[in-house]
This record gives structure tokens, C-alpha cells and sequence, in this order.
């Protein structure tokens, strides 16, 4: 990657500045107004000087010629400031809005990526890419492209200056260009992978303080405080070591050395000067007026490098969010005229595996005609959760395929899918905002807010109605991102409810009623009976309570499919599911 | 400038490095006053017909070689100077982590993990700027403005320097509105920032629930208008600091307008000579970077202090559970409950008139409704919330004596849902003792039945899990966290409902086996279930915050309340399943 970074940094920074060019109109205008902000300020010291020489020196004292001239100096002063500031927000302003459109686009590039990509990449990282890197674009925008074209026009300005005076002597500061291009492009070469590992190290940060906190509660009872700190301040401390690397690259390549470079030019000017003026007479004017044009050609050249750092920082942000957007997401043909109408499910020879090595899916083949309730059953670890997570296309299985209505789960819009397929999850999850709003998600039904009667019979259905009304603010009690006050049963009938607000078609219960005491888990199995006939239920259970009135349970084993049928024929038959009937009931029947 | 006091440890822990770069600039501002003088020598020499060659070979390498010196100040200053600066953003994360450590659960309920971690990136670097980039504009401008300031007065005329620095006064009065202004919308900043992280962080973390429920659309609309705040509140700041330069350079051409308009009124005057004009305005150029300077310090302080408020607020916060126990041994395990009143807040009591005791060695079971207080209760025995009302002794002393770690040691808890770190298996059951050999994490995943489960991964004890590893399902993880409990070997095991996810038959083996391994141990059974605590010694029944029955489960039975009614439902069940 070191070896061609400085070919690679070229993409990211067009693409970069292709944002800016959003607002074609509004950098026009900036880059107007910085031409005009450059040009007053060249000329103001100009007027100065023509009063000194013209008026002061030979006591030439004409009150009116003075008196503009004072006006003039004004004029341009009160230009150049107001130009500058109309300038600088007009960048800002494309600044802040090419960060958004980045943000919003790096974001709804997160939402659609597969679910396989989250089970592998730390949230913290995600997070810092979105939010972090995105923040260190900004600068290039605002101090980087602004500042270079503002110093380039200098440039350009002292250049012809010199080249009126003396052609010569201004290709000896010339040769400051080429040697500072090199410096920069030198200086990108080595510097780009150190910030692309300071800027890693700021994202593992991230990502462990994004685990910390959420396990802090263990840490804090195993005791383990001490052994985590250490392990925090040694990541700090990495960064800490990579940005001073940063930094000692920058004292070692910028500033400092753009201005010693500017001291030799000087030095090589007075010497070849001052070498022919000790053979022929020269003219004392020149000399002084390139030193003093020396400074002033210098001076850009040094504010570039100065912002050399933040251009850095800036592509290898933008590389980073650049990388999160190309993310390969297979795209699917879906046809947007396909509905769920009915909610007949079908799985063909399913295989599949998260790592291609261990099969979790097995060959299993079932059908669930629509209207009816299915169960699953089986051991932990027999991929129970996976099929839920198939059918809801989370993942694609390597081999088989997936039908709903006779047509490939694949065909189907996002929509469409997600309007037809409720699922009540295992561990579900509560956004920080009202019981009302984690119930409905903010979704609307032909673009009206769901009716309260709808939310209200949800909730009752879920069982969960009797508990909000006991919370403060009932319905609008906001609920806390990991949803601590509510218990987990509770958090368990909150997500039944936000299934059956939006009356699905299919109902998948992945091992809901996992954490709800019977009589509870009694009202929601009288809710799903009432659903019966109108809804495909699959239910993942094991608690053989909740299944024993399916249409037909299959028995899970390894992957595969061990047994199937209703409740009364698999107990006749040996096999895993009389074994673990057994040994429920003699649970219960123990002493 | 608040906050140059707040950071003064870090100073004053650093302040070599402080002092080496603070030399170094003035050396380069002495040094830097000759390269000129040089040059004013050669042009006269030369000008005068005097030049010889070995001179000219002398003053230029004299310049050089100066040049050389300058370049190493430089790089000196900005090593020591930065590299402080970088030292204190590890420091701060570093102070910030400790702190979080230190918080108990409520504090966690309060803040967003997005916000804080916001301020844990975000914040430290704006301070991190005050502590570099700040310090060296102070240290420079003042160095700089002073050494200019004393050579006006000095050689030309403190009548033109008084006349030249008169809108100064003006300049500062700006500076100090723009500092307040900078200040207000550099916090509205950060605190969108905080707000933007959150909403990432959140939306990541429900990434499944999203997907489910085609939450796409909605989520990137909120989005859209959290980015849209977060733009403006920049634009916001941004705006603020565009007004700095504009400010700035209207003083110096003012100064220079002034100085030049006076200057030549002097000359008029016979007062002043053109030659002491010329230094003058030059003088005066020199002193647009202390300007500069002054005005990016303000900007830089102010944005720092914005920044530490928000960090300090944090390190501010006192830990709901203090931790001045001073108690590190405990004699017994025993365990005496008496709660008189328990409530997260005003409104509504969690947990009232409790009391119970649990003697060393013996089995505890807590069952009841969902939300009845079970796990609030538990979290209570552990110091993780506490109330003036609520009294719990260990051993003859109350809970509060020993010290935290002390405490948290006789327990092992396994929670409701196990949180598993994303490092291997291996280390995730060895957190509570890191120096467990592979056979002690072994027999305790055999404890907990998932060790033939390990086995099976591909690379069995050192399968990573978790964001970077694999995919573990809900009872596997349940398992993993109670052979984590299982190898402390604590003198209390605690299942919170920790088997929910687990299997009849597998909970069945899971209890006949930790009832074989901890004969002698307490063992407190949180459940829903009542399975998990048939063999109990003593089982309560929590309904709405209080004890509505107790016993052993024959004793339940002959109570005829909710525990038979809930036992006898099972029964119907199993008797239905066998009736048909």
C-alpha cells in the first residue's frame, strides 16, 4: 500500500473535491470574492507607497490628492474584509454541506450493507468512519483548497513582479518551486501511512470504548477495572506514540524546512548579487526589491505546507469513508410489483454457513402452507435462530432457495418483505425514545401516524399494556437506549408488540417467550391462537408448552432436519423430540 | 483563560518540555532579527564599493549556518511542544476510561454511549489544541508583540506608537464578544457531535431490528436531520471564526493608516525623518502575526474550555457508589436481606418490605412475574444501585463496609444477557482470572456444558467471538457467561435468569452439575422457570416489589397461591401433552 500511495491519494482527493462541486454557483461566488479579497489586499500597501514616495519624500504636501488617496486606502481596506469574511462562509458553507452529503451517504451505505459485514466489524470502528473521519474532511474544504488557491494567486502575482525586475535572479526563486513540490510530494509518500495508523488506532479507540461501556457492568463485577484501564491507556498511549511520529515528520519536512530552503535561496541571491557586483556596478534597487519579494513568494509557499497536514489527515479520512462506501453489496433484482399476499413459505435444500467452514444449515427442505403455525425445535446451536435470520434474507444461503407465494424471497422489495415478515427476536433491541415510538418505529400506515386504538390493541395483545400503564408517563415514558427500565421480559412483550402493530402477513417468534413467566407466555399463546389461520407462524421455542398445538413441528438436529410432524405423532415416535418432551416433563414432575 | 488554570497539572507535570520550547522561540525571534541585518550589511558593503570576497564568503555562510540553527529550534520546539500536547489527549482518554469504570449502572442509563464516546475523542482534541496550538501562539505573539512594541517606543517615537496602537482597544473589545460568541456555538458544536455519534452508535448497534422492520428509509431520514443540526451548528462556529481575520486585518490597516497619516504629519513637522517612517511601518508589519496570534489563542482557548466543561462534567460526576469500604475480608457468607423501601426515583417503588436470609451453603430461589424486581433485587446484594432504606449485611456487616472489590469477589453473577467481549472464548471465560490455565476454563466450560460446543469451533478455545469472530447463539453465549462465573468459584453464584436460553435438558445438567461442583457454597436462583428451583432451601415469590410467598417448594405447594397456581399450570400442561 506505502508503495503506490501517492498514485492512490489522487482518487480520494478528486472524489473529495467532486463534493464541493454540489454547489456550483455558491464556489463560483467564493472563488470570485477571494480574487477580488487577493487583489485588494496587493493593492492597499501599493497606495502607501505611492504616498510616501510621491508625496511625503519630496514634500509634495496637495491636501485633496492626499485626501483620496486616504479614501482610496479605506476603500480597499473595508473591501478586502468584507470580501474575506463573504468568502470564508461561502466555503464553510460548502464545507458543512459536502460533509453531510457524505455523512448521509456513508450512513445510508451502513443500513443497506449485509449483516455479515456488522457481525465482523466492531460498531466503534463503524461510527468513527462516520462520524470522526467525516469531521477531519471538513478542513480540507475550509483550510486546504481555500488557503492554496488564495496562495497561488500570490504566487503567480510576486512571479510577474520579478520577472519585470530582473529574469535572472527570478529563476533562482524559481527553483524554490520544483524543490518545495518535491518536499511535498516527499512528504505525502511517508506521511500517508502514519496517519492512516493514527487514524486506526483513533478508530480502535472508539471501538473500545464502544465495548467497554457496554460491558462495563461485567468488568465491574469480575473486578477487572485495573486490567481494562491498563488496557485502554496502552491503546491511548499508541496513538499518543503514532501522532508524535506524526508530528516529528511535520517538524522534521514542513515549516521549518520550507523556511530554511528560503534562507539558502536567500543566501544563493546575495551571493551571486554581490559576486558580480565585485567585477561590475549593479543596481542597489534590484537587490533590495527581491529580498524583499523573496519574503513574499516565501510566504505562500509556507502557509501550503503549513496546511500540508490537514490535506493529509483530510484523504486519508476520506479514504477510509471512501473504503466503507465501495463496499461491495450484492444487489439483488427485486421486482417491485411482487407482494406477500397470502404468506405460504417454502425452504428447498438450504445450506449454509457464516465462515464457509462450519455448515449451520444442513439440507433442510420444508414447506409452511399459508395461514399455518409452524414450529422449530431442537438442541441449542442447532441453527433454530439461523433459518429466522435466512427468511428474513439477512444472510444468503449458499445453496437452495427461498420462496414466499411461489416466488423467490429474493424478488421481493425491501418493502415489501419487511411489510409482510414480523419477527419478535431474541434479545431485542430498545431505541432511546418513547414506548410509543418503540412500538411503532416511526412507521405509518398510507402515510397517517398509527392510531392509538391500533397501538393500544397491540400492546394488549402482547400482553405488555397492563405493564406501560403502571410506568410514569404510560405510552410516552421514554425508554432508555438499552432499555434498563424495562426487565427483559418486558422488553420481550414490548418487541411482540411492535410486530403486531403492523399485522403481518408471516409472524416469526425466535425464542420470544424465552424470558416471560407462563402466565404471561399463556396470554401471548392466546394472542397467537387468535392469529391463527390469518398469519404464517413459525415459532422458535423450547419450551414445548408454546408448540404443542403447531400444525407441525420440525425437529432440528445438527443442521439438519431429524424428525417432523404434529406434536401427538412425534411423541409416538423415539427420536430427540419424545427425549426432550421427557425431559420437561419430568422436570416438572421431579419431587 | 479558565481553563489554562484547569489544565495546570498537566503543565506543571510537563513544564520542561514547556520550557525547552518556550526557549527555543526566543532564540528563533533573536535569531530571526539578524538574518535582515545581514542582509542590510551586504547591501551597503556593496552599495559603498567595500565588498571583498572573503566578507561576502563570511556573511553568507554566517546566514547559512544560521538558517541551520533556526531549522533545528524549530523542529526542537514543535517536537516538545506537540508531542506535550499529544501526551495530554492519552491522558485525558486515559483519566476519561478510569472514570467510566468507576460509574455504576445509573450513570450508564444517563449517557449515551455515542456522547461519551464523543467527548472521549472529540473533546480531547479541541483541548489537546489549547494545550499546543494555543500555547504556542501565546508564547510567540507575546514574545514577538513585546520585542516589536519596545524597538517602536524605543528607536522611532512612543507618539506614533501610542497613535498606531489606538485601535487596538477596539480590536480587543471584538475579540472579547467573538470569544463568548465562540464559546456558545463551539458547545452547541460538540453537543450535536455528541448527539450525531449517538445516533450512528444507536442506529449500528439495532442494525438487525432496522433491517427487520425495512427501518431504512425512516432511519436515514432521521439521520438526515441530525447531520442537517450537526451542519448548521458547525456553519454556526465556522461563521464566528471568519469574523476573526477580518477584525484583525482592519486594526493593522487601520495601525498602518494611522502610523503612515501621523507619521507623515511628524515629518511635516520636522519631527520625524522619512528613514525612521520606513522602520516604523515595517516594525509595524511585524507586529500583524502577534495579532494573529492573539486573536487564534482566544479562538483555541475558548473552544478548549467549551470542550473541558464537557469533559470535566463528566469526571465530575461522583460514582453513586462510593467506594470507602474498608472491610477486605469477609468471615461469612452469610447473607441477611431487610429492605424497608427501594426506588430508582420518586415515582414508583421498585422494591418494598423484603427481608430474608440466605445461610452459607445453601441454595436461594427468586421467581415471579416479569418486572416483579428480581434483577433489581440482585443488583442491590451487589452494590450496583443502593437506597438509604435498604439495609444488606455480609457476614455480620453491612454491605457498605467492605470494599467494592471485596464485595463484587464473594459473588459470582451471571446476568440476564451476557455481554461476551470481542476476544477469543478462551479469554472471554477467563476474565474474572486472566492467569486460569486452559484446564481450569476447560472443567468450567464442562460445568456449564458448552465445552463438546468449543470443541466443535473451528479453533476451539481461541475462536474469537463477537464483533470480529463468530456468531454465537443466545444459549451458547448464556453458557459461555456462567462458565465464566463458574471458574472465579465464587463463594455466592448468582444466576439471573441466566438459562433462559438454555435447553430443558441441557438446564437440568447444568444445575445437577454446579450442585455437585459447589457443595458448601451459596447459590441464589433467579427464574422464570420453576424448574431451576424445585430443590431450593428457600424459594420467594416477588410480585409488584414485595415477598408474596415463601418456602420450599412443598411448603409453595401447600400455600395454594401464585406459585402453585404456576406450578400446577405446568402440570396441566404436561398432563394434557400426555392425555392426548
Amino acid at each position: 500500500m506505502a508503495s503506490n500511495s501517492a498514485t492512490e491519494t489522487r482518487g480520494p482527493f478528486k472524489r473529495l473535491l467532486a463534493y464541493a462541486l454540489h454547489d456550483k454557483k455558491r464556489l463560483w461566488q467564493a472563488l470570485l470574492l477571494l480574487l477580488i479579497a487577493t487583489a485588494a489586499d496587493v493593492t492597499a500597501p501599493l497606495l502607501i507607497k505611492v504616498f510616501l514616495d510621491d508625496y511625503v519624500v519630496p514634500g509634495n504636501w496637495q491636501m485633496d490628492a492626499i485626501i483620496w488617496i486616504g479614501i482610496a486606502y479605506i476603500f480597499f481596506m473595508l473591501l478586502t474584509a468584507t470580501t474575506n469574511y463573504m468568502q470564508a462562509v461561502r466555503l464553510n458553507v460548502i464545507a458543512q454541506g459536502a460533509v453531510q452529503t457524505l455523512r448521509e451517504q456513508v450512513f445510508a451505505k451502513v443500513m443497506r450493507l449485509p449483516l455479515s459485514h456488522f457481525d465482523h466489524t466492531p460498531t466503534g470502528n463503524m461510527v468513527s468512519r462516520i462520524t470522526n473521519d467525516t469531521e477531519s474532511i471538513k478542513e480540507l474544504y475550509v483550510n486546504v483548497v481555500g488557503s492554496f488557491i488564495q496562495n497561488m494567486m500570490r504566487i503567480f502575482g510576486v512571479i510577474i513582479a520579478m520577472a519585470i525586475l530582473d529574469w535572472q535572479l527570478m529563476t533562482i526563486c524559481l527553483l524554490f518551486v520544483p524543490v518545495v513540490a518535491f518536499l511535498m510530494w516527499l512528504y505525502q509518500r511517508i506521511s500517508a501511512p502514519l496517519f492512516h495508523r493514527a487514524r486506526g488506532l483513533l478508530s480502535d479507540i472508539n471501538a473500545k470504548l464502544h465495548e467497554s461501556i457496554q460491558g462495563m457492568r461485567v468488568v465491574q463485577l469480575t473486578s477487572q477495572q485495573n486490567r481494562f484501564r491498563r488496557n485502554f491507556s496502552s491503546l491511548a498511549e499508541a496513538h499518543y506514540q503514532a501522532r508524535r511520529r506524526n508530528a516529528h515528520l511535520d517538524a522534521w519536512l514542513l515549516r521549518p524546512l520550507v523556511d530554511l530552503l528560503q534562507k539558502l535561496i536567500l543566501a544563493g541571491l546575495l551571493f551571486t548579487f554581490a559576486y558580480q557586483s565585485l567585477d561590475n556596478p549593479v543596481e542597489i534597487g534590484v537587490i533590495y526589491a527581491f529580498v524583499t519579494y523573496l519574503g513574499r513568494f516565501a510566504e505562500p509557499l509556507i502557509e501550503i505546507t503549513q496546511r500540508l497536514n490537514l490535506y493529509q489527515q483530510a484523504i486519508v479520512a476520506g479514504e477510509r469513508v471512501f473504503q466503507l462506501l465501495d463496499t461491495e453489496v450484492e444487489t439483488t433484482r427485486t421486482d417491485d410489483n411482487a407482494r406477500i399476499t397470502k404468506g405460504k413459505v417454502e425452504f428447498g435444500h438450504i445450506h449454509f454457513s457464516y465462515n464457509d467452514k462450519q455448515p449451520v444449515i444442513n439440507d433442510i427442505s420444508f414447506t409452511i402452507p399459508a395461514g399455518e403455525f409452524h414450529a422449530i425445535v431442537g438442541h441449542t446451536g442447532s441453527g433454530k435462530s439461523t433459518l429466522t435470520q435466512l427468511l428474513l434474507r439477512f444472510y444468503q444461503p449458499q445453496q437452495g432457495t427461498i420462496q414466499i407465494d411461489d416466488q423467490p424471497l429474493n424478488s421481493f422489495s425491501e418493502t415489501a418483505l419487511r411489510r409482510a415478515v414480523g419477527i419478535v427476536q431474541q434479545d431485542p433491541f430498545i431505541f432511546n425514545s418513547s414506548v410509543r415510538d418503540n412500538i411503532t418505529l416511526g412507521q405509518t400506515i398510507n402515510s397517517q401516524p398509527i392510531d392509538e386504538s391500533i397501538i393500544i390493541e397491540a400492546a394488549k395483545q402482547a400482553g405488555l399494556h397492563s405493564h406501560i400503564e403502571r410506568l410514569p408517563q404510560g405510552y410516552d415514558t421514554i425508554l432508555d437506549e438499552r432499555g434498563s427500565n424495562l426487565s427483559t421480559g418486558q422488553r420481550q412483550l414490548l418487541a411482540m408488540a411492535r410486530a403486531l402493530v403492523h399485522r403481518p402477513q408471516i409472524l416469526i417468534l425466535d425464542e420470544a417467550t424465552a424470558n416471560i413467566d407462563s402466565h404471561t407466555e399463556a396470554e401471548i399463546q392466546q394472542a397467537l391462537m387468535k392469529l391463527r389461520g390469518r398469519v404464517t407462524l413459525l415459532v422458535i421455542a423450547h419450551r414445548l408448552s408454546t408448540i404443542e398445538k403447531a400444525d407441525e413441528i420440525l425437529v432440528l438436529h445438527q443442521g439438519k432436519v431429524a424428525q417432523r410432524g404434529s406434536h401427538t405423532a412425534l411423541l409416538n415416535q423415539r427420536g430427540i423430540y419424545q427425549h426432550l418432551y421427557q425431559m420437561q416433563s419430568m422436570n416438572l414432575k421431579d419431587e | 483563560m479558565t481553563i489554562l488554570r484547569k489544565l495546570g497539572w498537566f503543565f506543571r507535570l510537563y513544564w520542561k518540555r514547556y520550557a525547552i520550547a518556550f526557549v527555543a522561540l526566543l532564540m528563533i525571534s533573536c535569531l530571526a532579527m539578524v538574518a535582515p541585518w545581514i542582509t542590510g550589511q551586504l547591501v551597503d558593503a556593496i552599495a559603498n564599493d567595500t565588498l571583498i570576497y572573503e566578507r561576502l564568503v563570511q556573511e553568507v555562510g554566517l546566514l547559512l549556518s544560521i538558517g541551520i540553527v533556526i531549522y533545528g529550534l524549530r523542529v526542537l520546539w514543535r517536537r516538545q511542544l506537540y508531542g506535550a500536547s499529544f501526551k495530554l489527549a492519552a491522558l485525558m482518554r486515559g483519566k476519561i476510561y478510569d472514570h467510566l469504570t468507576l460509574m455504576a449502572p445509573d450513570f450508564f442509563q444517563r449517557h449515551h454511549t455515542g456522547d461519551l464516546m464523543a467527548r472521549a475523542t472529540n473533546d480531547v482534541t479541541a483541548v489537546e489544541m489549547t494545550a499546543g496550538e494555543a500555547i504556542l501562539a501565546l508564547f510567540d505573539g507575546v514574545m514577538t508583540g513585546v520585542a516589536v512594541l519596545v524597538m517602536m517606543v524605543v528607536m522611532v517615537s512612543w507618539k506614533l506608537t501610542l497613535l498606531a496602537l489606538l485601535p487596538w482597544p477596539i480590536m480587543g473589545y471584538f475579540m472579547w464578544r467573538f470569544g463568548h460568541q465562540m464559546h456558545d456555538t463551539f458547545s452547541e458544536a460538540q453537543r450535536q457531535f455528541s448527539l450525531l455519534n449517538d445516533k450512528t452508535q444507536e442506529s449500528i448497534t439495532g442494525i438487525r431490528l432496522i433491517k427487520a422492520f425495512g427501518q431504512q428509509p425512516q432511519m436515514e431520514r432521521a439521520y438526515h436531520d441530525v447531520t442537517r443540526d450537526v451542519s448548521a451548528a458547525n456553519l454556526a462556529v465556522a461563521k464566528v471564526e471568519a469574523k476573526y481575520d477580518p477584525v484583525i486585518y482592519l486594526t493593522v490597516s487601520t495601525s498602518f493608516f494611522l502610523a503612515v497619516a501621523g507619521g507623515a504629519w511628524l515629518i511635516y513637522q520636522d519631527e520625524l525623518t522619512i528613514g525612521e517612517l520606513t522602520s516604523f511601518t515595517m516594525y509595524l508589519t511585524f507586529l500583524i502575526w502577534p495579532m494573529f496570534a492573539y486573536g487564534w489563542t482566544l479562538n483555541l482557548i475558548e473552544r478548549g474550555s467549551a470542550a473541558h466543561k464537557r469533559i470535566d462534567e463528566l469526571l465530575q460526576t461522583t460514582p453513586t457508589i462510593s467506594d470507602h469500604g474498608t472491610r477486605d475480608s469477609v468471615e461469612s457468607t452469610h447473607i441477611d436481606v431487610s429492605i424497608k423501601r427501594f426506588a430508582y426515583d420518586e415515582h414508583s417503588d421498585v422494591l418494598h418490605h423484603i427481608h430474608f436470609k440466605i445461610p452459607p451453603g445453601s441454595t436461594f430461589g427468586i421467581v415471579g412475574h416479569t418486572g416483579s424486581g428480581k434483577s433489581t433485587l440482585i443488583q442491590l446484594l451487589l452494590r450496583m444501585h443502593e437506597g438509604s432504606e435498604a439495609a444488606l449485611c455480609l457476614g455480620q456487616h453491612d454491605i457498605r463496609e467492605y470494599k467494592l472489590e471485596t464485595l463484587r469477589r464473594q459473588f459470582g453473577l451471571v446476568p440476564q444477557d451476557p455481554f461476551l467481549f470481542s476476544v477469543t472464548i478462551a479469554e472471554n471465560i477467563a476474565l474474572g482470572c486472566p492467569e486460569a490455565s486452559l484446564d481450569d476454563v476447560r472443567a468450567a466450560a464442562r460445568l456449564a456444558c458448552i465445552d463438546d460446543e468449543i470443541l466443535n469451533f473451528p479453533e476451539q478455545y481461541e475462536t474469537l467471538v463477537g464483533e470480529r469472530g463468530i456468531t454465537l447463539s443466545g444459549g451458547q453465549k448464556q453458557r459461555i457467561a456462567i462458565a465464566r462465573a463458574l471458574l472465579i468459584d465464587p463463594p455466592v453464584l448468582i444466576l439471573d435468569d441466566a438459562l433462559s436460553a438454555v435447553d430443558l435438558n441441557t438446564e437440568r445438567q447444568i444445575l445437577a452439575r454446579i450442585k455437585a461442583a459447589r457443595h458448601g457454597r451459596s447459590n441464589i436462583i433467579v427464574c422464570h422457570r420453576l424448574s431451576a428451583v424445585l430443590q431450593a432451601d428457600e424459594i420467594i415469590v416477588l410480585r409488584h416489589g414485595t415477598i408474596e410467598e415463601r418456602g420450599r417448594h412443598t411448603q409453595l405447594l401447600q400455600l395454594n397461591g401464585w406459585y402453585a397456581q404456576m406450578f400446577r399450570y405446568q402440570q396441566i400442561e404436561a398432563a394434557v401433552q400426555h392425555g392426548e
